[in-house]
């Protein structure tokens, strides 16, 4: 495959004027520096050529500056450790030049450096009050180095360190707390261990043994979100992926094996050029004892009428990342160095996600902050240090695996998906003839695990990645390889992706563009790839030998001669009518009519987005009026049957489209025209009947696309719930805040006009303020009525999802359109024999695999819900010995943090 | 983290000449704005590419989506002219479009985003001499994704064309040309009327906008839309 770099095609030939109007802007911002920002500045930039060069003349450069200002240095140095923690090392190195005495120096007075720490010290303790755990980690990495560089005491240093392996034994702690400081104590030894271990191997051990310890503690949790569990066997694979708190434990053992006399082969330490600090002229500076705040628990949970909670802190898990290299190409992880590369590529990612573009060339320069001959040199470039022998790795391979890897965490990554594709198309375009085989050999690799049961969530990532990433580089991939497995059972988790993977760029692109990069045998119909047609509306009365095909044409002529909506009802009414006397209770009179409406009006909005938004909002009444099952005035949330008719309609007039299908439900939902509910009953009962590709509908299941829809409906009652709490919350905040105001107004009147000091009673309010009547601000009730309503609908969508996925995996004998493979695909030996799978077997498999997605992804909130929604779902299953339904209650008891 | 680099969700230094807002209030307007404008649009690319890609910066969970899309529309022949307005119902959304979004490609052009004011009436045409865009009255090369293509064309891309030239022939200007694309969530039970007005609430501008300022809209064209490309 091909990666130009910028300039092919037009756009890029008005390069001039691209990007003319922000230059501009940031001159103008360029305000006169004073020399205390230039010295700043100055700090933040060390080692833009060469950190180690530079080092004497930036030392020379804050000596000389006059008058001396501590906070703006130490200001500077934390702003260099938390932003750019590559630098890590060569701000302590400065630090330590900072120590040294001058001519000039006092006996007894504190060196430069030593008041900058002091100072710094109280910006950790800031970022530590704050809980701003990245920034606290990085401090932590700081003072390692120093700890190691002897301006720290060992004492003082294992005490940090220890804070925070003691937040691992406090009760109840939530993963996301106890990974983090597990991370902050872990790392800070693995970088102060030369010295630590020295002054004391028992507490080192201690702090190993207690992250092990709580890592130990996780194993249900990893085998719900690592992306190659099986769903029949709870063993954790031991290769293709590592998890996070796993890599630095193995990184720790392994250091601590030899007295972490290797750390200083994994991460430079520049300070150490330097002589070795007398302790008895200087004692190293004592770290003040710090405490971890405690987990913040949210106290404005608001309760609803039954008592339930409703939050929405997002879930943390353990963070597995997928292995796409062998070692002698990228690090191994679980290695000491590797941890720190994997470590530090993975800083730059979250810290730069601002400005992807940046990102992507620090990234691409992070060897330079490693130790020499870490990666090897450029091609083309002078070879100036000999490769370290068991490294030398290619860096390219090592970001995009790292990149990849952040990407596909599950149950989502911690940024939005489009942040690492775009970021992966930035390295491509800065470097695109050694990043290109770098993706090319990654989707390859995910291609091949695909048979291996990559998880259906990062698969879907991986299809996404792969239809965005091919829109920014031509489309030009070699499908050609992909066609013996053509062969492979249509469901096969292969030939779904190469599926999606198509219907997501044909959406980016166009159906023609598409096709014509395919190979022909791909192209046929009979290869299920690629539909045959363009993405285009069926308009099922369009045919004039349909039996309402004069009935719709009426009603669509109606819709085009914007007849108003009470004159639609009323011919509708007639149709009604006609329709009952004529057919004579053969069909469904209500149900033909609606159908009738909806795709017809939808014809009216076929042509874009816009039309179709222009052509709901017009008749919004008539489509309520539809929704509600014609009963006018009935209010209330509709009928669900005339709801799911609407629905049906829909997505039978989009059926060769299901960008189209999810828009329309999306906005019927938008328009209270249909509640999240009926579109989560509607996709389990009708979903796979949606697309042209018949041979894949088969019994019910659920894919990736009715998977997008039943998030869509579920994200979209989330939503709700969230806009309506905030809006509690701010009126109820104005209202304290007015409150507030007309207080301290009454008290001013009161002591203005009140004879002071009369008597002591005379001094209390005529009428205390416990006497005033709390009336609530009527504004503030109808938010709360919302809010309760919107939480009711919250819950029934996600008991609705939580059935739906029961009766599709554990069905009931008299299901009748139940997939007989639902309970077969769970058993290792099924497993074991997948090359003999056919289609039901591998959807059978594909909907386990979303019912784990719904339950890790959604945990914050099915656990709000989780009593209910348990009896209303599991009950049945009390005395029934039932293989599947013990798996999805494991499932869901992992999720929801029930004893199992 | 703008010490080190600075962020790409910040607004440009256009300034829609048509707008009465000064600076400071446009710059609180941005700070809130959940429309972006996007730029470098091919003439043949579709509302529902723009969805498909701009969705992925939306924050459903959070009470977000696309709003609705605006395309940019020649004055005179009512085809596509190479802009739109995308409209978030939130601001983080279009800031994550900033980041992500803006500066890759999209049917094989680079497009750009700006942080926007928000869509007013009549903003959806262009604003050149021809009735397209500023920027294609004074472009001098051959773009064959913005209407500068002839005879050598493709036949799919004719027939590309064809459909999109008769799209939006039935545009219309003036209020309610616009759709609203829904707005928060209401307690049912309200009467019709209540609701008919809720379409047109403030937040749904456009549609209660006045015919006021069609009066001004030809006179200012060249020096818009120029210099956002």
């Amino acid at each position: 495959m091909s990666y130009e770099r910028h300039g092919r095609g037009g756009g890029y030939r008005n390069k001039r004027n691209h990007y003319r109007d922000r230059d501009d802007y940031d001159d103008r911002r360029r305000d006169y520096e004073s020399p205390d920002d230039k010295l700043k500045t100055a700090i933040i930039k060390l080692g833009e050529v060469d950190p180690i060069e530079e080092l004497p003349r930036l030392e020379q450069q804050i000596r000389d500056h006059v008058p001396r200002n501590i906070p703006i240095l130490s200001e500077a140095f934390r702003i260099g450790v938390t932003e750019q923690p590559y630098k890590i090392p060569f701000y302590a190195a400065l630090l330590r030049l900072l120590h040294n005495p001058t001519e000039l120096s006092i006996p007894g007075e504190s060196p430069l450096g030593r008041l900058v720490l002091e100072d710094f010290w109280k910006g950790f303790q800031a970022y530590l009050d704050k809980v701003e755990w990245r920034e606290t980690r990085l401090c932590i990495h700081f003072f390692a180095h120093l700890t190691v560089a002897r301006l720290i005491s060992t004492d003082s240093m294992f005490a940090l360190l220890r804070s925070f392996t003691s937040v691992l034994d406090e009760f109840g702690v939530s993963h996301g707390r106890a990974k983090r400081a597990a991370l902050c104590a872990g790392e800070g030894l693995l970088l102060a261990g030369p010295v630590l271990k020295a002054a004391s191997p028992a507490i080192t051990d201690e702090i190993i043994t207690a992250i092990q310890t709580y890592a130990d503690s996780t194993a249900q949790e990893k085998w719900l979100v690592s992306p190659s569990t099986r769903i029949s066997n709870q063993m954790m694979p031991s290769d293709g992926t590592v998890e996070l708190l796993d890599i630095l434990l193995s990184s720790l053992v392994t250091l601590n094996a030899t007295d972490f006399k290797d750390t200083e082969n994994c991460v430079p330490q520049p300070y150490k050029n330097n002589e070795e600090i007398d302790s008895t002229v200087l004692t190293p500076y004592v770290l003040p004892a710090v405490l971890v705040p405690p987990e913040v628990i949210e106290i404005d949970s608001m309760s609803t009428e039954s008592g339930e909670e409703s939050q929405v802190k997002k879930d943390e898990w353990p963070e597995f990342f997928i292995r796409l290299f062998p070692d002698d190409v990228s690090p191994d992880p679980k290695s000491p160095p590797g941890y720190i590369v994997r470590t530090a590529l993975l800083d730059i990612i979250d810290i730069f996600e601002v400005n992807r573009k940046e990102c992507a060339r620090l990234l691409l320069e992070y060897p330079k902050w490693n130790l020499p001959g870490t990666f090897k040199p450029k091609p083309g470039a002078p070879v100036e240090s000999e490769p370290t022998p068991g490294k030398d790795w290619q860096l390219e391979s090592t970001i995009i695996e790292t990149v990849l890897g952040a990407y596909l965490i599950l149950p989502e990554s911690s940024k939005k998906s489009i942040y690492y594709i775009a970021l992966i198309t930035e390295l491509c375009k800065l470097s695109p003839s050694t990043v290109g085989p770098a993706v090319g050999k990654s989707i390859r690799k995910l291609y091949n695990s695909l048979s291996d049961g990559l998880d259906v969530e990062a698969a879907r990532r991986f299809a996404e990645w792969f239809a965005v990433h091919m829109s920014n580089f031509g489309f030009s991939w070699v499908w050609k390889e992909w066609v013996p497995d053509l062969s492979l059972p249509v469901q096969h988790p292969r030939r779904a992706f190469m599926r999606r993977a198509v219907e997501f760029e044909v959406r980016l692109a166009y159906h023609d563009r598409i096709l014509k990069t395919l190979p022909p045998s791909m192209q046929s119909p009979d290869a299920y790839t690629i539909p045959e047609q363009a993405p285009s509306p069926a308009f099922e009365y369009d045919d004039p030998t349909n039996a309402h095909h004069d009935a719709a044409v009426a009603v669509l002529n109606l819709f085009r001669g914007r007849a108003k909506v009470e004159d639609v009802i009323s011919h509708l009414d007639s149709l009604k009518s006609t329709l009952e006397t004529s057919e004579d209770g053969h069909i469904n009179v209500d149900s033909v009519v609606r159908s009738i409406v909806v795709q017809s009006l939808l014809h009216i909005g076929s042509r874009s987005f816009s039309h179709f938004l222009n052509a709901i909002e017009r008749y919004l009444p008539l489509l309520r009026n539809l929704a509600s099952g014609g009963i006018s005035g009935s209010g209330g949330s509709g009928n669900p049957e005339a709801k799911a008719d609407v629905l049906t309609a829909a997505a039978s007039f989009w059926k060769h489209n299901r960008q189209m299908v999810a828009i329309v439900f999306d906005k019927l939902m938008q328009y209270q025209i249909v509640d999240p509910t009926d579109v989560v009953g509607w996709t389990f009962l009708n979903g796979v009947a949606v697309g042209q590709l018949a041979e894949l509908a088969g019994p019910m299941n659920l894919s990736a696309f009715e998977w997008d829809l039943l998030k869509g409906a579920l994200d979209k009652a989330n939503g709700r719930v969230t806009i309506a709490k905030r809006k509690v919350a701010a009126l109820r905040k104005e209202d304290d805040d007015a409150r507030a105001r007309s207080k301290a107004r009454a008290d001013e009147t009161m002591e203005v006009d009140a004879e002071p000091k009369e008597s002591a009673e005379d001094a209390v309010p005529a009428v205390p303020e416990k006497e005033v009547p709390q009336v609530e601000n009527p504004a503030i009730t109808t938010a709360l009525k919302a809010f309760s309503s919107l939480t009711k609908e919250q819950k029934a969508a996600l008991s609705r999802t939580l059935e739906g996925f029961v009766s599709c995996l554990a069905p009931s004998p008299t299901d009748t359109n139940a997939n007989p493979h639902a309970r077969t695909v769970i058993t290792e030996a099924a497993w074991e024999n997948r090359g003999n799978w056919g289609r039901d077997e591998w959807n059978a498999w594909e909907t386990w695999g979303w019912y784990r997605q719904f339950c890790r992804a959604y945990a914050p909130y099915l656990r709000t819900y989780s009593n209910t929604l348990y009896a209303v779902s599991f009950s049945r299953f009390e005395h029934a010995k039932d293989p599947a339904a013990d798996l999805l209650k494991l499932v869901w008891n992992i999720a929801t943090g029930q004893e199992p | 983290m703008a010490h080190v680099v600075s962020p790409l969700d910040q607004p440009s230094n256009y300034k829609d000449s048509q707008t009465r807002v000064d600076r400071q209030k446009q710059n609180d307007l941005l700070a809130k704005s959940t429309t972006l404008y996007i730029g470098n649009l091919s003439f043949y690319t579709t509302e529902e590419q723009i969805y498909e890609l701009f969705t992925k910066c939306t924050s459903p969970e959070d009470g977000g989506g696309i709003k609705r899309i605006i395309m940019g529309l020649d004055r005179n022949t009512r085809t596509p002219c190479g802009f739109c307005f995308v409209e978030y119902y939130t601001h983080a959304e279009a800031l994550a479009s900033m980041r992500y979004v803006s500066g890759t490609k999209l049917d094989e052009r680079i497009i750009r985003c700006d942080l926007d004011l928000g869509y007013k009436e009549g903003r959806q045409f262009g604003r050149g001499k021809s009735g397209g865009q500023v920027r294609d009255e004074h472009r001098q090369d051959y773009d064959p994704g913005r209407g500068g293509w002839g005879a050598q064309a493709q036949r799919i891309e004719i027939e590309r064309r064809r459909e999109v030239e008769e799209r939006y022939a039935d545009a219309q200007d003036g209020p309610g040309a616009v759709a609203g694309g829904g707005g928060d969530w209401k307690q049912e039970n309200v009467s019709q009327v209540e609701k008919k007005k809720r379409a047109r609430s403030p937040e749904d501008e456009g549609e209660g906008d006045s015919d006021v300022r069609l009066g001004q809209r030809p006179k200012m064209d060249e020096e818009m839309e120029a210099e956002r490309m």
